[in-house]
């Protein structure tokens, strides 16, 4: 699913956020990856939605290759990935509905689409009465569910959560992970990024331990290291 | 396509109003930008107007020799209307040149008692002229000289004028290069408090433009709903610098008509002009929004 080929990101001038990086993820698979601050975590999820491009080495996804994309093809990958962020990237003028809709008005989707798919998706991340809501009407949690529910609105292949849990309380952050690991059930592809350990310990999945931009682990049903 | 277009239309409308105070404070500062356009297109044509005034009180006399006939003097008025440097040139008869000696003079006896003892009009004839413009007249003055003509004349009273007229020529460059100044420093003065209020209007959207992007939005349809909103606030901020400035005029007409005596109105000039000031300020507001907006929203773009 995700194919990682000796990749290196250099941040100039001379910060190595990535340093060959051979990394195979299997479809259907969840898998954790950990590493202290400036590990190189973020830069990886930055590099799967093309938002950076590396500087030597190849990435795969999906059998595309996104090394060398192109700026028009950019918005076409993002269409096809879910990604969940830590600062959740909602629009805060715009209710629940109106961004999940967002993500779907984006490609062209028919309105009719839009109101029969949507009521669907709030309903499995549990926000289905809120959907009028604006975002800053919500509880932490609540607005990454929202975020989540906008994530999944494609059924992507591929779900990214770039630090999830990081705003969120204990409680909030067990609904979270337990949402994440439901959406795996399902047959779609989890990549969670991480510093929780204890989130990380409860997962039992593969965890990946990246330090100084390279892998210094990579174990199934792996334990927080660091 | 069209659903895009009508999702773009739908999305600036529905920023517009739920930001609204941004809407209101971005909209006060065009406002008031166009409001210092429009102050210098008054004291423009306020000052033009004034200039005028004073050349319209400028003109020449041209004393022909008393025995000159009145065919003579009518040949020559012909000859100065057909250039094209003179507005219009009225002929003073001899008896009316008599007529108005008196008049002047009528509380002088003296003077009156000595034209009595002449026994006969010793007034020549004479033609008052007038040129379009203050800079014509050495030219029309000399043109004459260059004539058959300039033997009939007894005096042109030109000389008495010359350093009037070159006073007001001197004015008029000095405002009219004092306008264009301020003109240029209003603009760009109004270019960028535009483009800082646009600018700053979408800052406060930056996040959202990174969010838009990283769930597939492209650049255009992204950058979209914030043209069209830029050519929104130019049309609102226009209308409200109208309802705004009609006001003023009536306001300052009062001013105007205490400065000017040929009964200059302010009202009918804006309404004369309606299409070319406020037609151009949109036109210039919307494509500065326009401009503001691309290269504002061009630096979130890049994720």
């Amino acid at each position: 699913m995700i194919h990682f080929k000796k990749v290196t990101k250099i941040f100039h001038p001379k910060t190595v956020a990535l340093k060959d990086v051979n990394l195979h993820i299997k479809p259907k698979e969840f898998i954790s990856i950990v590493g202290q601050s400036g590990a190189g975590k973020s830069t990886l999820i930055k590099l799967l939605t093309a938002s950076e491009k590396p500087d030597k080495g190849q990435i795969i996804l999906g059998g595309w290759e996104i090394t060398d994309i192109k700026e028009r093809e950019v918005p076409i990958l993002r269409r096809q990935i879910g990604v969940v962020y830590q600062d959740f990237k909602l629009l805060p003028k715009k209710t629940v509905f109106e961004n999940v809709a967002f993500a779907m008005e984006v490609c062209g989707v028919s309105n009719r689409r839009i109101n029969q798919v949507i009521p669907q998706v709030l309903k499995i991340v549990g926000l289905k009465e809120k959907a009028d809501r604006y975002p800053h009407q919500l509880s932490g949690g609540e607005i990454q569910r929202a975020a989540i529910a906008r994530a999944l609105i494609h059924r992507p292949k591929i779900l990214l959560a770039d630090e999830p849990t990081g705003n969120l309380d204990s409680l909030n952050t067990k609904d979270i992970i337990d949402l994440l690991l439901k959406i795996n059930e399902f047959g779609t592809t989890v990549v969670l990024v991480t510093h929780n350990k204890d989130v990380v310990n409860r997962i039992k999945k593969r965890v990946i331990v990246l330090d100084s931009g390279q892998i210094i682990s990579d174990q199934e049903e792996g334990r927080y290291l660091l | 396509m069209f659903t895009s277009s009508l999702r773009v239309i739908k999305f600036a409308w529905q920023d517009f109003f739920r930001n609204f105070w941004l809407s209101f404070v971005t909209l006060t500062i065009l406002v008031l930008a166009l409001f210092l356009v429009n102050l210098l297109i008054i004291f423009n044509v306020v000052a033009n107007n004034a200039i005028g005034s004073i050349e319209d009180k400028v003109d020449i006399n041209v004393y022909f020799k008393s025995e000159i006939s009145e065919e003579q003097v009518q040949n020559v008025q012909r000859y100065l209307e057909s250039l094209m440097q003179v507005k219009e040139v009225n002929y003073v008869s001899k008896d009316q040149a008599l007529a108005n000696f008196q008049e002047k003079h009528k509380d002088e006896p003296k003077i009156l008692e000595s034209l009595a003892e002449i026994d006969k009009n010793p007034l020549g004839a004479s033609l008052i002229v007038k040129a379009k413009t203050t800079n014509d007249y050495p030219v029309i003055l000399e043109n004459l000289s260059d004539t058959q003509y300039d033997n009939l004349i007894e005096s042109k009273d030109f000389e008495d004028y010359r350093q009037v007229i070159e006073r007001i020529t001197g004015i008029t460059k000095r405002v009219n290069t004092a306008v264009i100044i301020i003109a240029l420093i209003f603009t760009l003065i109004s270019i960028l408090i535009i483009f800082n209020a646009i600018r700053m209007a979408i800052y406060t959207h930056r996040e959202e433009i990174v969010a838009m992007k990283l769930v597939g939005a492209t650049n255009w349809f992204v950058r979209a709903p914030f043209l069209l909103q830029g050519v929104i606030f130019g049309i609102i901020s226009i209308i409200l610098t109208i309802m705004i400035v009609y006001p003023l005029l009536g306001f300052i007409q009062p001013y105007v008509n205490l400065l000017l005596e040929n009964n200059f109105n302010l009202i009918f000039y804006f309404n004369a002009h309606f299409v070319l000031i406020f037609g151009l300020e949109l036109l210039g507001a919307i494509i500065i929004n326009l401009l503001s907006s691309y290269w504002a929203v061009d630096r979130y773009l890049r994720v």
